[in-house]
């Protein structure tokens, strides 16, 4: 399996908005079919049986989002312009004079992101809402029907690269960075003798309505889940009690409708292994695909645990690959202790 | 023409940091000037000779300098305040990405997550002053081992070829004027000795200009240049100013000069005579090296010749290639019948 980084690097290049996850799903399923057999089901997830379960045993379920927000095209203006929709919570301070790619049947075009210049705007300008933008790609009315339709998909352009300090940016690591996690804790068991069953999903819809991972846990049908997502990494902007820190390690989700126990023993493992670890508390629900996955069939005991990223929804998002490396580790270990555990 | 301007805006040089946009156009030039210079303030100012030397001495101007940001304190986080170089839109600048100081080090202008937001946050653009660079540094210490204040910040952006035949890029403003005089310069025979200026700091005020029209002493100034097209979707016909695809953009008027009666006629004249596209600006904005120029000794005839742009002053300034060879043929054109008169 390719390493850590460079499958960072190549998850977050792949193109997978949320409804048309192929990209990244294809480029794992080339990974993953080494480790299980793997299938791909209605709604596009990706589902993996690293290790089938037995009657009675215990089943596993490594779960990361696969899609990434961006926009949908829904009409073409008379001169040519595109108009969008959203797909997924834009921060819309970004949007204008950005470089975007629409991906069409035919391949890639370039456009930018335009709205009203601001000499022709008096008193405040406020940043544009997704309705009030158009995309310039460069061609009128007929040629930009020619080359594009409603429903292709845009996508910010990006490039995705190393920081100092080791940090990686770019695009998509919400979740590609949790999809490697779950890749590299399903390769870290894969050569283990253990009592359980493993599934690995990437699941689609995450940020339009986790579609995805109520479909795909309903599937698996596992004895235990785990998440993996992104979750905010402290800037100096933010409010310190709602962020973790990057490179601090994963972090260990709490909150009433996740599994305490299992929460209580990633903390525990954490601690045992020597794993950097921090918490997250929720009063609620996580905004992640866990809350589509505990009340599946007869319940599922379900975690979270997040990846600290900063600049999360933008195409520079910032993580510590240091922290994907260090919750796979635990997610592994988790694994491991658990399957032995009452066996 | 595109490779050079390629060439051109993959130069970083922003207003006061035009040395590396300077040296790039004085090794391609000189060979083919009577006279090359870089001026004390860094402008490169040259004359090519002609079959004829005109009565009224004519410059063509264009500027080195690109908009963007100077480093101006780094946090106990290691993290950098900047100060705009040029007119940048608030809005434009949250969640670019950006190259830092002379070893090109990363950066993100980044803000915290939008999901942390108020909605009245959501809403507002930050303000420029708001805003710090994470380089990835986790401390001052760690930051200055690889940026200074006082450094200079550009735009992160490609050079792209898209659509029916556009352009986009950061510093086409002016870039795209340096490589149309260049063009000129180096492939044709021209009529009357001309002078040319490479100006720097057009962006923050146009000191670089008045220095060049002050040593060339021209009798008529074009500020060769690009200008703001709102030739969108959404924006009323009235309130385009120009359009991408009708040629070059003559100035009657802006926010800095009034521009020669007698010479706006020529210029659109011209085009007719010659069957080049030509539009004027229909309306009050901006401004350019003409408010700089037309001010100098005496007095100079000012004229701008601009290339209609979209989205200037951002990391993604469009332009139409067609413009752009229109501009370059009108103003050789220009060096003909303003010698002639």
């Amino acid at each position: 399996m390719t390493n850590v980084k460079e499958l960072l690097l190549g998850m977050s290049s792949a193109v997978g908005v949320s409804g048309r996850e192929e990209g990244p799903v294809s480029l794992a399923e080339k990974e993953l079919s080494a480790l299980g057999q793997v299938r791909i089901d209605a709604l596009g997830n990706l589902i993996c049986t690293v290790k089938e379960p037995r009657a009675g045993q215990k089943h596993f379920m490594l779960d990361a989002h696969v899609d990434e927000i961006g926009m949908i095209v829904t009409y073409i203006e008379e001169n040519g312009f595109l108009k969008v929709a959203a797909c997924g919570g834009f921060d819309r301070k970004l949007l204008l004079a950005s470089q975007v790619e629409v991906h069409t049947d035919q391949g890639v075009l370039p456009g930018v992101i335009c709205s009203i210049p601001p000499h022709l705007q008096s008193g405040e300008k406020p940043n544009p809402k997704i309705d009030e933008i158009y995309i310039d790609i460069g061609c009128g009315r007929e040629e930009a029907a020619r080359r594009t339709a409603p429903g292709d998909i845009v996508t910010f352009h990006a490039r995705n690269r190393e920081m100092l300090g080791g940090y990686l940016t770019g695009k998509a690591l919400d979740n590609r960075a949790g999809c490697v996690t779950v890749m590299r804790a399903a390769q870290l068991l894969s050569k283990e003798e253990l009592d359980c069953g493993i599934s690995v999903t990437l699941t689609s819809r995450e940020e339009i309505n986790a579609a995805g991972a109520a479909a795909a846990s309903f599937a698996v049908n596992p004895t235990h889940a785990i998440t993996v997502d992104v979750s905010f990494a402290y800037t100096p902007d933010a409010k310190k009690d709602q962020c973790g820190e990057l490179g601090k390690g994963p972090m260990i989700g709490i909150s009433p409708i996740l599994s305490r126990e299992m929460s209580d023993q990633l903390i525990r493992i954490a601690k045992e292994k020597e794993i950097p670890w921090q918490v997250e508390i929720m009063g609620g629900e996580t905004g992640t695909n866990a809350d589509a996955i505990v009340p599946v069939r007869g319940g599922i005991r379900t975690a979270v645990v997040s990846i600290p990223q900063a600049y999360m929804h933008t195409p520079v998002e910032k993580i510590d690959p240091r922290d994907v490396e260090n919750a796979a580790r635990l997610l592994a270990e988790y694994v491991k202790e658990e399957a032995a555990r009452h066996a | 023409m595109l490779k050079l301007i390629e060439e051109l805006c993959a130069i970083d040089g922003v207003s006061g940091r035009e040395e590396a946009v300077a040296e790039f156009i004085y090794n391609q030039i000189s060979p083919v000037c009577e006279r090359c210079e870089i001026d004390p303030l860094g402008n490169v100012l040259a004359m090519k000779k002609g079959r004829e030397t005109p009565k009224k001495r004519l410059l063509l101007d264009a500027h080195m300098d690109e908009v963007g940001f100077i480093v101006t304190y780094i946090t106990e986080e290691g993290r950098l305040k900047i100060s705009p170089l040029g007119g940048i839109d608030a809005r434009v600048v949250a969640g670019k990405s950006v190259f830092v100081g002379p070893k090109r080090v990363y950066g993100i202008i980044g803000t915290k997550a939008v999901h942390m937001m108020t909605p009245e946050e959501r809403d507002k653009a930050p303000k420029i002053d708001e805003l710090t660079i994470d380089i990835g540094a986790g401390s001052r210490e760690e930051a200055e081992n690889w940026v200074n204040p006082g450094d200079p910040v550009v735009f992160d952006s490609d050079f792209v070829l898209f659509g029916e035949g556009f352009v986009k890029a950061k510093a086409l403003d002016d870039r795209a004027g340096c490589a149309v005089l260049m063009d000129i310069l180096l492939k044709e025979e021209l009529p009357y000795d001309t002078w040319f200026s490479f100006t720097v700091q057009e962006e923050i005020g146009g000191s670089g200009a008045k220095a060049a029209a002050y040593t060339v002493d021209p009798a008529v100034a074009i500020s060769v240049e690009t200008t703001t097209a709102a030739d969108i979707a959404g924006v009323e016909e009235d309130k385009k100013v120009c359009f991408l695809g009708k040629g070059p953009v003559i100035s009657f008027m802006d926010r800095g000069t009034i521009y020669d009666r007698e010479l706006y006629r020529l210029a659109l004249d011209t085009a007719e005579k010659y069957g080049v596209k030509a539009q004027p600006k229909l309306g009050v904005f901006g401004g350019n090296n003409a408010a700089s120029l037309h001010k100098a000794r005496g007095g100079v005839r000012p004229m701008a010749v601009s290339m209609p742009c979209r989205y200037l002053h951002t990391p993604s300034c469009v332009l139409k290639t067609e413009d752009i060879l229109a501009t370059r043929e009108l103003l050789f054109r220009l060096i003909g019948e303003l010698g002639a008169r």
